[in-house]
């Protein structure tokens, strides 16, 4: 998949690093310097979308705060899952109505990559020497799709490298492309999965625009699988739209028969969630989309989520199915509380750094 | 039928009777007609108020893209002709009619709404109260028992004891089954 941008531009100050220059090499996009990329990365009062013409302008920019966070979806008032988030870029060139994105960074939508990504490595050095004995799984796809401009910025082949080898990190790369050419060239070593958000075909052409098909993206897991990566799905958002229950199934009908349910790490299961800013923000421009439109309530977390036995009905149905898969899949719930987690699985929720745990070295 | 020019300017002019802001109002008029002449009867026959008009506007909007149903046939469903046509007062079944259209557009969900109605045929014994979650917004139902003696806990415990199979069943519709 390629994604065309409208322009690039480059900070003064990341002009002559390694990024900087694969990029100029590769894109066709008209080129800018500037003296600071932040002013670039604001919205454009002349666009009809702002956030949609964010999408379609890189800046090459410095980050000026840390890489490394916890997932900003952690909570303790939820069952979590211990994921490390690894910021080396904000936006993404894909553009799914519900993607919290819309409100996240409204006020700088355009899709920054970030050239000092040095410093994330130190970081992540740090992190392994405060506690030698731990393992530690860290993604690059929450703020950014982690593989949308592979193609472009390389990025993953120096990631690859860096925790390939690294015994205790874990790398996750999230992905709704099929962007996974530069991977099939490196040898992770066991130590890098790939994850892909799995929605059902009529979710897929209803709501996630720009993305690879369902199907190419259980196929390209398949590939990973099979050049040494490990792989796992997000079943994340979850829509509790009228078929939605057949479709799920039929969606890991699909995955199971590609990819043999032992060789997943992990499926994870979240379901609709919107604040009131994002809930309006997608409706205002997705005005004609179905999905958008279930029977949400609002939760006591401030967000509008799907009428609680609607989505623990589908989680159920799913869970079953993993059971019944004959491999034990891994699962968790992303953003539900402890109680839903234990209602669909029978047993509470591991605490977020033994889950993290089990979740890095399976 | 009335021609489309005088639909329009009926419909502006039930609106603007209304104060009903430009946005609904440009909604209204983008129906196709026979969509719009059907609300604009409703809302002269039922006096809707200005926000009913607004949530019947939006509410037959989002069902149109959910179900696929023009106005026109869901105003035309038998529980909408129901609600509209039934006894009590013209605010009454302004109301109703509402009612009717959140019950289609939220079929799951105005079900769970209807445990209220049925908390209160729980007839709960006194001391006991039974909370749902703010806007059904969890699945955690709250059973207070305030009792000052023993003997008072005692009864509140056996009467609420008799209440069992309908508080499970409460709690089964806003949070799921267990099995």
């Amino acid at each position: 998949m390629k994604f065309d941008l409208d322009d690039l531009y480059i900070e003064d100050a990341c002009r002559e690093t390694a990024l900087a220059r694969r990029v100029i090499a590769r894109a066709t996009a008209p080129i800018h310097f500037v003296e600071d990329g932040r002013a670039a990365a604001r919205p454009r009062a002349d666009a009809a979308d702002s956030f949609a013409a964010g999408k379609r302008r890189m800046v090459i920019m410095r980050r000026r705060s840390p890489f490394l966070m916890a997932c900003p979806a952690g909570s303790a008032q939820f069952a979590c899952c211990g994921y490390l988030v690894l910021t080396l870029a904000s936006n993404c060139p894909m553009d799914c109505s519900y993607c919290f994105l819309q409100e996240y960074v409204a006020d700088n939508p355009a899709f920054q990559i970030y050239a000092n990504y040095d410093a994330a490595f130190e970081e992540l050095e740090r992190l392994r020497a405060s506690a030698p004995a731990r393992h530690f799984r860290v993604g690059t796809g929450e703020l950014a799709d982690s593989l949308a401009m592979d193609s472009l910025t390389g990025l993953s082949i120096d990631l690859v490298n860096f925790f390939a080898a690294r015994e205790n990190l874990t790398l996750e790369l999230k992905t709704k492309t099929d962007e996974i050419e530069n991977l099939l060239a490196l040898d992770p070593r066991g130590r890098v999965m790939v994850s892909w958000t799995l929605s059902p075909r009529r979710v897929f052409e209803a709501c996630e625009h720009r993305t690879a098909s369902p199907s190419a993206r259980i196929g390209a897991g398949r590939r990973v699988l099979d050049a040494g990566y490990r792989v796992a799905f997000h079943l994340d958002p979850m829509l509790a739209y009228p078929e939605a229950e057949r479709d799920y199934i039929d969606l890991m009908d699909e995955l199971f028969s590609t990819i043999a349910p032992a060789k997943i790490s992990f499926i994870s299961m979240g379901g609709l969630r919107m604040t009131t800013g994002l809930r309006a923000a997608a409706r205002r421009r997705f005005p004609k989309d179905a999905m958008l439109l279930g029977e949400e309530v609002l939760a006591d977390d401030g967000r509008y989520r799907t009428f609680a036995p609607m989505r623990i009905r589908l989680y159920k149905i799913l869970a079953d199915k993993f059971k019944a898969a004959g491999g034990e899949v891994p699962s968790y719930l992303c953003m539900e509380t402890a109680s839903v987690h234990e209602r669909v699985f029978g047993a509470p929720a591991s605490h977020p750094s033994i889950a993290g745990e089990r979740l890095a070295i399976r | 039928m009335l021609r489309d020019e005088t639909t329009a300017a009926n419909i502006r002019a039930c609106a603007a009777g209304r104060h009903l802001d430009e946005i609904h109002t440009e909604r209204w008029l983008a129906m196709l007609t026979p969509s719009r002449l059907a609300l604009l009867e409703i809302a002269e026959r039922l006096n809707l108020r200005t926000g009913q008009l607004a949530a019947a506007i939006d509410l037959l909007d989002e069902i149109e893209i959910r179900a696929g149903a023009s106005p026109a046939q869901t105003l035309a469903r038998e529980e909408i002709r129901r609600a509209c046509a039934g006894a009590g007062s013209t605010p009454w079944r302004a109301a109703a009619f509402i009612e009717a259209l959140r019950r289609i557009r939220f079929p799951e969900l105005q079900a769970a709404i209807d445990l209220a109605a049925e908390i209160a045929a729980l007839k709960r014994p006194a001391g006991v109260s039974v909370v749902l979650p703010k806007d059904l917004g969890s699945d955690e139902l709250t059973i207070r028992i305030g009792a000052r003696t023993p003997t008072e806990l005692e009864n509140a415990l056996d009467a609420l004891a008799e209440k069992k199979p309908g508080l499970v069943r409460i709690v089964k519709m806003i949070g799921g089954d267990d099995q």
